[in-house]
């Protein structure tokens, strides 16, 4: 068939330019648009794509649309841009049920009236959606304290290629009932069903909060004393590492420039909780600081900065993102193998490194962090363009367990339409 | 299976893991047709591995002869998990119970499967730190079986469940390959969570082998209360002011009247004899933190009805009260000599209407239903009191918990939040699962075991034997008559 028929053949509205420019994902164009109203819309529209058989790729808010590989082929744009409700929310049950098109920023809004969150923070919420979080198990800065999306999702209503809606888990917080599916479409980027709809558990916005920046002359330090709070009961909800340069552009103008009296490495920390845990919290955190040789800076930490050094990880630009995930003692060794021109947030909680680098130097620059990373570490490409994607896998090597991974995408998406190619191993 | 059968795969088993550890006497075999649900099923052929190599092979050597395999551990199961009733080859871990390493540094812990819950956080206390789920079974489940049900306990209100603490798996397939799944770290790992889909999984896609843990701080103080209300409406009331009130507590835990006679009768627990209700609370943090927050619950719980808030001054006052707790499924026995009892979930603000429903259940059929319960995550345990001699007993008890499971997913809840599907609900998971739903868990466990013989009769509905069709003589006990009672401390919530 030619390309001009078989754009016709295609199931969905036809585009213009424009929009197709805008929906390109790593230099492929979708032909149409599909823009479901609801989870069984949604399943009838991917049973269209799958008798084609069409190459589908899932749109939220777009701001992950970075990670992957290239996909192999790429025909139609689908949108959860209609599936925006906020299904259900029972403040005294501490759950909703949100529509995966949903902003995140919106969800945290009807939350925050109820004086309750959900305590994931991905790059991005405003732009984000509910159900983009999900795909890409995209999470930010408190990931140590709180866990990840996959402590927060309680149910999940997933749309197919056979055309059938199943869901998984329910409304309720404790729950075996059945298979666990929610883990499996969990940062599986789509690649095994359209996440329709999603449940959660939120929790009380916390009493207290405090933050502060210490500065020290090098990295290993800073890392210690992350890793010492992380040993707390009381968990910092953030404790971050990065360099001079990264911290200057987190900052508003007056701060950015300031001199940090030859502190090249800085530790930003942030505690939550009843307030006076927090302030006991905070004599603690001091002291620790203080022992790793830290300089506690005088004033306080704009609350600008935090939206800054989440939404930092998810760049706009063609900036090369690369994130090491390595055990807490495996922190220091990625740090050591930066190349000069990097910058880095190191999560000192959790063991999750990011680092930005110049696009020319990314291909060895990622050699240079999986060999430091180790055995027990991994480096996957967050975010690049795609001449680094192809001269690289950009979730290193399959993991053990990867026949598995792609039986059950033969399983779920018999005709791989769901954003082939894009996930680990080929998927 | 078939006599020569059974001798040529017991006798390649022996092979594998030497003549003491794999045996298919039936005498010798008793003991593994049980766990804690009424249902029994003799196996054909016992193992008991010593490695994760061995479980493999044996894994595979069924696999080939199309050879159901069950695998077991404490065998604490309520839903009848690990009663094979398939027959076939069950594996047990009683020789594969070693802690192979505490990584303190990095907040982990590796394990084998048959390693006893309670013995991890032992081993870790001298150090502060532990693991958190702690299902009341704790002494005697093993965190392989901790693993196969997502168990979860008390304190997962706060903490979360089992899957929450687990961050790799090493699991025999049906292809005879051990496999590690997940990380070894915290963070996320790349790939599909196949460790998150194993958690739960009840042993119907894969043998665990070896598990990675997480590991942290031990609470510095735990403050613990009791609540004395008149009766469990405003009991349940009063936990929903708890949870709204911005304090996250680690556990809230519910008794009844009935349960509380029990209980008192049995452990003395100081639980005051006349309440309607009573609510176990507890508290952690640090020292101040904990004392301020004790305070301001006993507040909202006064403030919702409360007629007396006592709280532990000492650890002594405070592991009586628990024991009370711990204890209330043995002190049963006091009341009637067998008791069956369910696991639903309702979303918390539903709990005074359900209770209020399965006491007109109560009222109907004649039988006494004591409720015991994790009241803070919505987790029902009630507990249907018989007497198995009596003929007829045992199915009009089975219908009520049929009604109570059916009420619970009727208000927005699950027919069970901890115990697991089982052989025991595998029909009212359809309550909460459509057949399309049911459909794509099907596909997922194929991948794993495309011949479907891990754990069969399990989980899916109209699979195996059903319960009503047991062959059982009219009026005749599963159980002994007065189990419950010489059951004692072997069973728990």
């Amino acid at each position: 068939m030619g390309v001009k028929a078989r754009a016709q053949a295609l199931p969905g509205q036809e585009i213009n330019v424009d929009e197709q420019r805008r929906l390109g994902v790593d230099g492929l164009l979708p032909s149409t648009m599909m823009r479901p109203n609801d989870a069984d819309d949604a399943a009838r529209d991917l049973r269209a794509c799958d008798l084609v058989p069409a190459a589908v790729v899932v749109w939220g808010g777009g701001t992950q649309m970075r990670l992957g590989n290239p996909p192999r082929h790429y025909e139609v744009a689908f949108s959860t841009g209609r599936m925006t409700r906020l299904l259900e929310y029972e403040p005294a049950d501490l759950t909703c049920r949100v529509e995966a098109g949903m902003r995140l920023s919106n969800l945290q809004a009807a939350l925050r009236a109820q004086g309750q969150r959900l305590p994931l923070d991905p790059p991005h919420p405003e732009r984000a959606t509910v159900g983009g979080m999900v795909a890409a198990n995209s999470n930010g800065l408190s990931r140590g304290r709180y866990g990840t999306v996959r402590d927060w999702v309680i149910g999940i209503a997933v749309a197919y290629p056979s055309g059938k809606v199943a869901r998984a888990g329910g409304k309720v917080v404790k729950n075996v009932a059945g298979y666990d599916l929610m883990k499996l479409h969990i940062g599986a980027l789509g690649t095994l069903g359209v996440v329709a709809e999603v449940n959660f558990k939120v929790q009380t916005e916390p009493e207290a909060a405090w933050a502060m920046l210490a500065h020290f002359g090098a990295p290993a330090p800073a890392i210690d004393a992350a890793t010492k709070l992380a040993h707390q009961y009381l968990a910092p909800s953030a404790a971050i590492v990065l360099d001079r340069d990264t911290l200057s552009g987190l900052l508003p103008p007056p701060l950015a420039g300031e001199d940090r009296g030859g502190g090249r490495w800085t530790l930003a920390l942030k505690l939550e909780g009843y307030a006076r845990e927090v302030e006991a919290a905070k004599d603690l955190a001091a002291r620790i600081v203080r022992e790793a040789g830290g300089r506690l800076e005088g004033q306080g930490v704009p609350a600008s900065f935090w939206d800054a050094a989440r939404d930092w990880s998810a760049p706009e630009d063609d900036v090369v993102l690369l994130r090491a995930i390595t055990p807490l003692h495996g922190i220091q060794p990625v740090i050591d193998a930066l190349p000069a021109e990097a910058q880095t947030i190191a999560q000192g909680a959790s063991g999750v490194i990011d680092v930005r680098v110049p696009a020319a130097t990314a291909v060895e620059s990622v050699s240079r962090l999986r060999e430091a990373a180790g055995a027990e570490g991994q480096v996957v490409v967050v975010a690049a363009p795609v001449e680094v994607k192809q001269a690289l896998d950009v979730w290193g090597p399959p993991p053990p367990g990867f026949p598995i991974m792609r039986a059950l995408k033969q399983a779920l998406d018999p005709n791989g339409i769901l954003n082939p190619g894009r996930f680990v191993g080929g998927i | 299976m078939q006599p020569s059968d059974r001798e040529r795969v017991l006798a390649q088993i022996r092979g594998v893991v030497g003549d003491r550890y794999a045996f298919a006497d039936p005498y010798e075999m008793r003991l593994y047709q049980y766990d804690a649900s009424p249902e029994t099923a003799l196996p054909d052929i016992v193992v008991i591995p010593g490695t994760a190599k061995e479980v493999a092979q044996v894994v595979k050597i069924c696999a080939d002869a199309g050879v159901p395999i069950t695998a077991r551990s404490g065998a604490s199961s309520l839903a009848g998990g690990t009663v094979p009733v398939e027959g076939g080859v069950v594996i047990t871990f009683a020789r594969m119970d070693r802690i192979l390493e505490i990584d303190i540094d990095n907040l982990r812990a590796v394990v084998q499967p048959g390693v006893v819950n309670l013995s991890l956080s032992q081993a870790l206390k001298p150090q502060g730190y532990y693991y958190v789920p702690d299902p009341s079974s704790q002494g005697a489940c093993t965190i392989g079986g901790n693993v196969a049900t997502n168990a979860g306990g008390p304190h997962t209100l706060l903490y979360g469940v089992t899957v929450n603490h687990v961050t790799g798996l090493e699991v025999a397939l049906a292809s005879g390959e051990l496999v590690q799944v997940g990380g070894r770290n915290a963070a996320e790992a790349i790939g599909y969570d196949l460790t998150g889909i194993l958690v739960g999984s009840e042993g119907t896609m894969g043998v665990v082998t070896r598990i990675w843990v997480k590991i942290q701080p031990l609470p510095p103080v735990q403050k613990t209360l009791m609540a004395v209300y008149p009766d469990v409406a405003t009991a349940s009331n009063a936990v929903s002011a708890i949870v709204r009130s911005g304090i996250l507590p680690a556990a809230i835990e519910m008794m009844d009247k009935l349960s509380i006679q029990a209980i008192e009768a049995a452990s003395h627990a100081g639980y005051p004899l006349d309440a309607g209700a009573v609510l176990l609370l507890e508290v952690d943090g640090t020292p101040e933190v904990a004392e301020e927050l004790g305070e301001r619950m006993a507040k909202v719980c006064r403030d919702n009805g409360a007629s007396e808030v006592r709280v532990a001054r000492t650890e002594a006052e405070r592991q009586a009260l628990w024991k009370g707790r711990k204890g209330a499924f043995s002190a049963m026995g006091r009341l009637s000599p067998d008791f069956y009892v369910m696991d639903g979930v309702v979303p918390r603000t539903k709990l005074p209407e359900t209770l209020a429903k399965i006491d007109a259940i109560s009222e109907r059929t004649g039988f006494k239903i004591c409720n015991v319960f994790h009241a803070g995550d919505g987790n029902l345990h009630p507990l249907v009191l018989f007497d198995a001699f009596k003929p007829g007993q045992y199915e009009a008890v089975l219908r009520i918990g049929d009604e109570i499971l059916k009420l619970c997913a009727d208000a927005g809840g699950s027919v069970t939040g901890e115990h697991g599907i089982g052989l025991e609900k595998r029909e009212n998971i359809r309550y909460v699962f459509s057949d399309d739903d049911l459909e794509v868990m099907d596909r997922v466990r194929r991948v794993f075991d495309p011949q479907r013989l891990m754990n069969p009769g399990k989980v899916f509905p109209g699979e195996g034997l059903k319960p009503s069709n047991v062959p059982m003589p009219p009026g005749y006990p599963r159980r002994q008559p007065g189990a419950a009672i010489a059951a004692g401390d072997d069973v728990w919530v």
